[in-house]
């Protein structure tokens, strides 16, 4: 009884913040009517995307598939690893193969917050100041190495990113849509960071880590990057247009009560645990279920399974939760903690009505 | 499917019990059934013809018979030879002579053993055909029927509850089974022939004997019906005529009394009518002696061939035999003339006994005049003479008399001097309290009959009926030199009350006796008085005054004070009809303790049987109820029409849980599904096309499209779903559901599969999980408790240490 007063709370919550970050004017944005999808189109588009990533970088489907449910869900991406696993090149990649407007801004700590968002000038011969737009406004905006900004910029861009829009000087400028940033990070330990805060972090829809590749990938890769950059021949699959109705029949894939009892059950899971600091928060869990839809989409399914849910969980949760000072010693990870309490939760929030069928 | 035949002929064989006596007959019987069963399943498993194969255990009928009875006589043991008819002949006739004389139970010797076992086993071919190539597997229980008739109209018990059980048992699993063996196609329709079946034909047998056994319990009366349980099947009336001895007992066990006579005399007191008489007491089995030779037709006049005194007693007693069918016509003795019949009668002068020569008593009203010597203990007590005037037939005794008889009459008579003294001697130690009359007793000490061996149990067991006690009296008479015989008749019954006038006669009193006054009494010779009846059967009938105790003289002591401790007698004298009014309802208890051990025996047999199957029972109940398909739009009480993947996804789950792979509470429907793919229960994932795997494969097909619909009811789009689809959807799952059950089958472990059948995990935790709850309750109260009283403790060590 006391979970489902809670369970409904949440679920408040998260329709609330779902109309606040897609208000509906926003689908006609670019100019693009909304063009209804079929499955069959969507599958053979998602299709084509995700061959024309795997054939530029080995052996990361499951990054590129994870890259591309972000997209799907209006979400940002965080690629954190060590240098020279392919950050960028995937972020490239799947920008590379949407034909729309892409920018990359590469972090240093000199970086200032006008060269993220851009800057109003005094345009001489106009004698008003003009507004030049800054690199994020373009529909896949590549931050590489974000950690090594200073803070403010770092805002800068987050600000952008939570808000879809850049306010300079009194005035707000809508970004372009389909919005997405893929910012690339260092581990923490790294020399002349920053790392970014929890509240930053909170952010990004889906965190993910490369890894290296297996040994055949990498032979592979070996292979095909040493004469000419592979990038190079990436042409675009998509347009921006297929890529805005295919972000609309996400928006369409429904979710069945179970399913919002069973994400609700998982964030409150989180802050339960002894070995949390800090749990999933409600904004975490919107986008776990938004990555959930564009998951379900992907596989060609009109609704969400528990099964999404559970296939993102550890992307979408992991880089927001803080371990317990006695869990980080034993050495837990926020991975594995989110892979222990998915296998002691319930998928049948709703157990006495499942019983009742029987 | 042999087995099942097996199975059934030998339960219901087992019914058997109690018309053999002991169980010697068994083994062969088993071994007849069994082989002939195994032959026939070797047969068919060769995958010969039917035909032949009915053929085949028809050849190893003969062949075991032959093995069993008549090896000495056989090629080789068990090939018949000119020999073995001859023995064959033997056996049939030796067979035949039991039939004829001997009472259930009777001695299994080597004759009826071999009709018994070549009986059980031609039913066996029997059921075999009708259920295998005929194809009529319902059609086998008539032979089942068979077997279980004969005891069930031989046996006093009746049929008996376990052999009953057995077959009934037998009989669902041949109707299960033949689903599965039926050699042609007739079965075989387009439905799959599957578990299913076999396991409806089990369910709704089951309860059709369920109800078969508990209805006779539940409707009153049925015990004490018209034809009630174990009463005997008298298709002629209610005594046939071939040996009144056998059917004597069984007249007396007869609850209802049917078949009443009603006689009017002009005696002073109520007498015997008396039918046969027993003489010669050799052989197995005693039988009335009709001494065809010098038997007389027209018992007009009738005068005995011996002489008799001069002073007599002259009675006229009018008879209405009614319903009552026998060959042997009931008279007063001694009767001197009889009018009134209608048939061709003739009578015995040695014995006079009248017997119908082409009619039986059946609805005959004749009158007979009989007179009866006056006699005295006085008069009698007089005669110590060997008695000269009478034929050697009434003397002789066999050679085989057991030591017992001839101690007992030499204990009994030790002192007694003469005759007379010596019948008193022995009348007076038959009715002493040593005895007791019990027509229970001799069935189950498997002594009921006659014949010297029943004589030997009867005096060493004290107890039996008036035929043990009259043939008791008769033999030890003859061992102390005096003629006797055994008389069987009626007692006199009881006064109806009414009146029935007689030209030139004073309106005479009527009474009425029935099946239940049917008696035996013994009848001694005296020299110069003539056949004299004697009644040493305690608590039936009447003392004759001159066989009377010295003690007593006054008058006949009618022991009519014992009559309600005879269970199933009703013989109240006239007198005393109405002071024991309870002699009537007073037939109740003794049959009605037997046969309430047996209901209860039988409920507590179901009950087990019952509890056993419970399990099973309630799953397949589950399990039909949520694959039924959906009613029609508005059927009230169904589940929604969309609930159906739901309810087939829960079959499966407790499926899987049946053969040991639960669902995890955090397992997602696709993660479970493919964790029962991955596994060995559904076979091993094939390649498509490969065609050893095909049956898994539709396994692995279905539990992937049940996965499916259940995931896109439970977490998909609500879509109106019509009856109709709804329908196609319940039959389309039911069937998933049946090849998912076949894959399980088919790759679990045979202890596995009985125990998903028989104890169905998924149903056995929910049990345990509801029978724990209070438990479970307990503890959560005590740990409260514990914790409680831990807090408090705290709280008092706490103040203390505060305070100090």
């Amino acid at each position: 009884m006391d979970s489902k007063r809670h369970g409904a709370v949440d679920e408040e919550l998260l329709r609330d913040e779902s109309v606040v970050a897609l208000p509906p004017e926003r689908e006609s944005l670019n100019g693009h009517k909304p063009i209804v999808m079929d499955p069959g189109q969507f599958h053979a588009a998602s299709e084509k995307i995700l061959a024309a990533i795997n054939k530029v970088i080995d052996g990361k489907a499951e990054a590129a598939k994870l890259a591309l449910t972000v997209l799907l869900a209006q979400g940002h991406l965080l690629v954190e690893d060590v240098p020279g696993v392919g950050k960028t090149l995937l972020a490239k990649t799947l920008a590379r193969t949407i034909d729309c407007k892409v920018s990359r801004i590469q972090f240093t700590p000199d970086l200032l917050p006008s060269d993220v968002t851009g800057v109003s000038i005094y345009n001489q011969s106009s004698r008003q100041f003009e507004f030049r737009m800054g690199a994020v406004f373009a529909n896949i905006v590549i931050g590489d190495e974000i950690n090594r900004a200073s803070a403010k910029t770092q805002s800068a861009l987050l600000e952008c990113m939570e808000e879809h829009q850049v306010t300079v000087d009194g005035h707000s400028y809508q970004l372009a849509e389909p919005f997405m940033v893929v910012a690339t990070q260092n581990p923490i330990e790294m020399e002349g960071t920053y790392p970014l805060p929890e509240a930053q972090r909170d952010r990004f829809m889906a965190r993910i880590s490369m890894g290296y590749p297996d040994k055949l990938s990498e032979i592979d890769m070996l292979e095909t990057h040493q004469a000419v950059s592979p990038l190079a021949k990436v042409t675009p699959v998509v347009t921006s247009a297929d890529v805005a109705a295919m972000i609309a029949a996400v928006r369409q894939v429904y979710v069945s009560q179970s399913v919002k009892e069973y994400t609700v059950a998982l964030g409150r899971a989180t802050r339960d645990s002894a070995r949390l600091r800090l749990g999933a928060s409600p904004r975490s869990l919107l986008q776990l279920l938004r990555a959930a839809k564009a998951t379900a989409a992907l596989d060609g399914r009109d609704f969400v399974l528990p099964d999404d849910v559970i296939s993102v969980a550890e992307s979408v949760l992991a880089h927001r939760i803080i371990l317990d000072r006695k869990a980080a010693s034993s050495g837990d990870t926020p991975q594995s903690i989110i892979r222990a309490i998915l296998a002691a939760l319930p998928v049948n929030q709703d157990a006495g009505a499942e019983r009742r069928g029987g | 499917m042999s087995a099942a035949i097996a199975v059934a002929v030998l339960g219901a064989s087992l019914s058997l019990n109690g018309v053999f006596r002991g169980w010697a007959w068994l083994v062969p019987a088993i071994t007849t059934v069994c082989v002939i069963g195994l032959t026939m399943a070797v047969l068919r498993a060769l995958r010969v013809h039917p035909s032949f194969a009915t053929f085949g255990g028809l050849l190893a009928w003969v062949a075991i018979l032959d093995f069993t009875f008549f090896r000495p006589e056989s090629i080789a043991g068990f090939i018949p030879s000119g020999a073995t008819l001859g023995a064959l002949g033997q056996f049939l006739k030796r067979a035949g002579e039991t039939v004829v004389s001997e009472t259930a139970p009777v001695s299994p010797n080597a004759g009826i053993v071999f009709v018994a076992c070549a009986g059980l086993g031609l039913v066996a071919l029997l059921i075999d055909a009708l259920a295998v190539p005929l194809g009529m597997p319902a059609t086998s229980g008539l032979g089942l029927l068979v077997v279980l008739a004969f005891p069930a109209t031989i046996k006093p018990q009746g049929g008996g509850l376990p052999g009953f059980l057995v077959a009934a048992v037998g009989f669902v699993l041949i109707l299960g089974c033949s689903q599965w063996f039926a050699p042609d196609s007739r079965l075989q329709t387009d439905t799959p022939h599957g578990t299913g079946q076999f396991k409806r034909a089990v369910a709704i047998g089951g309860v059709a004997l369920v109800v078969g056994l508990l209805l006779p319990l539940a409707v009153p009366g049925f015990e004490r019906g018209t034809f009630p349980v174990g009463s005997r099947l008298n298709a002629w009336g209610v005594s046939n005529g071939l040996n009144p001895m056998i059917t004597l007992g069984n007249s007396l066990r007869n609850p209802t009394g049917d078949g009443s006579i009603t006689y009017a005399t002009s005696s002073t007191a109520p007498v015997y009518l008396r039918s046969v008489t027993i003489d010669k007491f050799d052989g197995d089995t005693w039988a009335p002696d009709d001494r065809e030779s010098s038997r007389r037709i027209g018992p007009g006049r009738m005068a005995p061939d011996y002489p008799l005194p001069s002073d007599q007693v002259r009675q006229l007693t009018v008879i209405d035999t009614g319903q009552f069918s026998s060959p042997y016509l009931p008279v007063p003795y001694a009767p001197t003339a009889v009018n009134g019949l209608s048939g061709r009668w003739s009578w015995d002068p040695a014995t006079l006994s009248i017997r119908g020569e082409d009619s039986t008593t059946r609805n005959q009203q004749y009158t007979v005049y009989s007179s009866l010597p006056s006699v005295t203990s006085a008069t009698l007590s007089q005669d110590n003479a060997k008695p000269t005037s009478i034929s050697q037939d009434f003397i002789q005794l066999p050679s085989n008399v057991p030591d017992i008889v001839k101690n007992t009459a030499k204990a009994a008579t030790a002192g007694a001097n003469g005759n007379y003294a010596k019948a008193m001697a022995i009348q007076g130690y038959l009715r002493s309290s040593r005895f007791s009359y019990s027509l229970q007793a001799p069935v189950q000490g498997g002594y009921d009959g006659n014949g010297m061996s029943v004589l030997a149990d009867f005096l060493q067991q004290k107890s039996g009926y008036c035929v043990h006690f009259a043939s008791a009296m008769a033999v030890m008479a003859r061992l102390e030199g005096i003629p006797s015989r055994i008389a069987v008749g009626y007692a006199p019954g009881h006064a109806t009350g009414a009146t029935v006038a007689v030209a030139g006669q004073e309106p005479l009193p009527e009474y009425q006796v029935d099946a239940r006054d049917a008696h035996a009494w013994p009848e001694l010779y005296f020299e110069g008085v003539g056949w004299i009846a004697f009644e040493p059967t305690p608590s039936r009938g009447v003392v004759p005054p001159y066989a009377s105790e010295p003690v007593a003289p006054g008058g006949p002591s009618t022991n009519l004070h014992e009559e309600n401790l005879a269970p199933g007698s009703s013989t109240p004298a006239p007198g005393a009809a109405d002071v024991a009014p309870v002699a009537g309802p007073g037939a109740g208890p003794g049959t009605g303790t037997g046969s309430a051990t047996v209901v209860y025996v039988s409920a507590a047999a179901l009950l087990v049987a019952l509890l056993a199957a419970s399990p099973r029972l309630v799953r397949s109940g589950i399990r039909a109820r949520r694959l039924r398909p959906a009613r029609p739009a508005g059927g009230a009480g169904s589940a929604p029409p969309r609930d159906g993947p739901i309810l087939a996804w829960a079959e499966l789950q407790d499926l899987a849980t049946d053969y040991g792979m639960p669902p995890g509470p955090s397992e997602t429907p696709r993660d479970f599904a493919a964790r029962l793919r991955n596994s060995a229960a559904l076979g091993a994932p094939v390649a498509p096309g490969s065609p050893s795997g095909a049956a898994d494969d539709a396994g692995q097909h279905a539990v992937a499209s049940l996965t499916g619909d259940f995931e896109r009811q439970r977490y998909g789009r609500p879509a109106g779903v019509t009856a109709d689809t709804a329908a196609e959807q319940a039959n389309a799952a039911s069937e998933r559901i049946r090849a998912v059950r076949a894959a399980f089958r088919r790759n679990a472990s045979w202890f596995a599969a009985f125990r998903a059948e028989w104890l169905p995990p998924s149903l056995m935790s929910r049990w345990f999980q509801l029978m724990s709850l209070p438990f479970r309750w307990l503890g959560g109260v005590s740990a409260a408790a514990a914790h409680r009283a831990a807090a408090s403790w705290r709280r008092l060590s706490g103040s203390i240490s505060w305070r100090r």
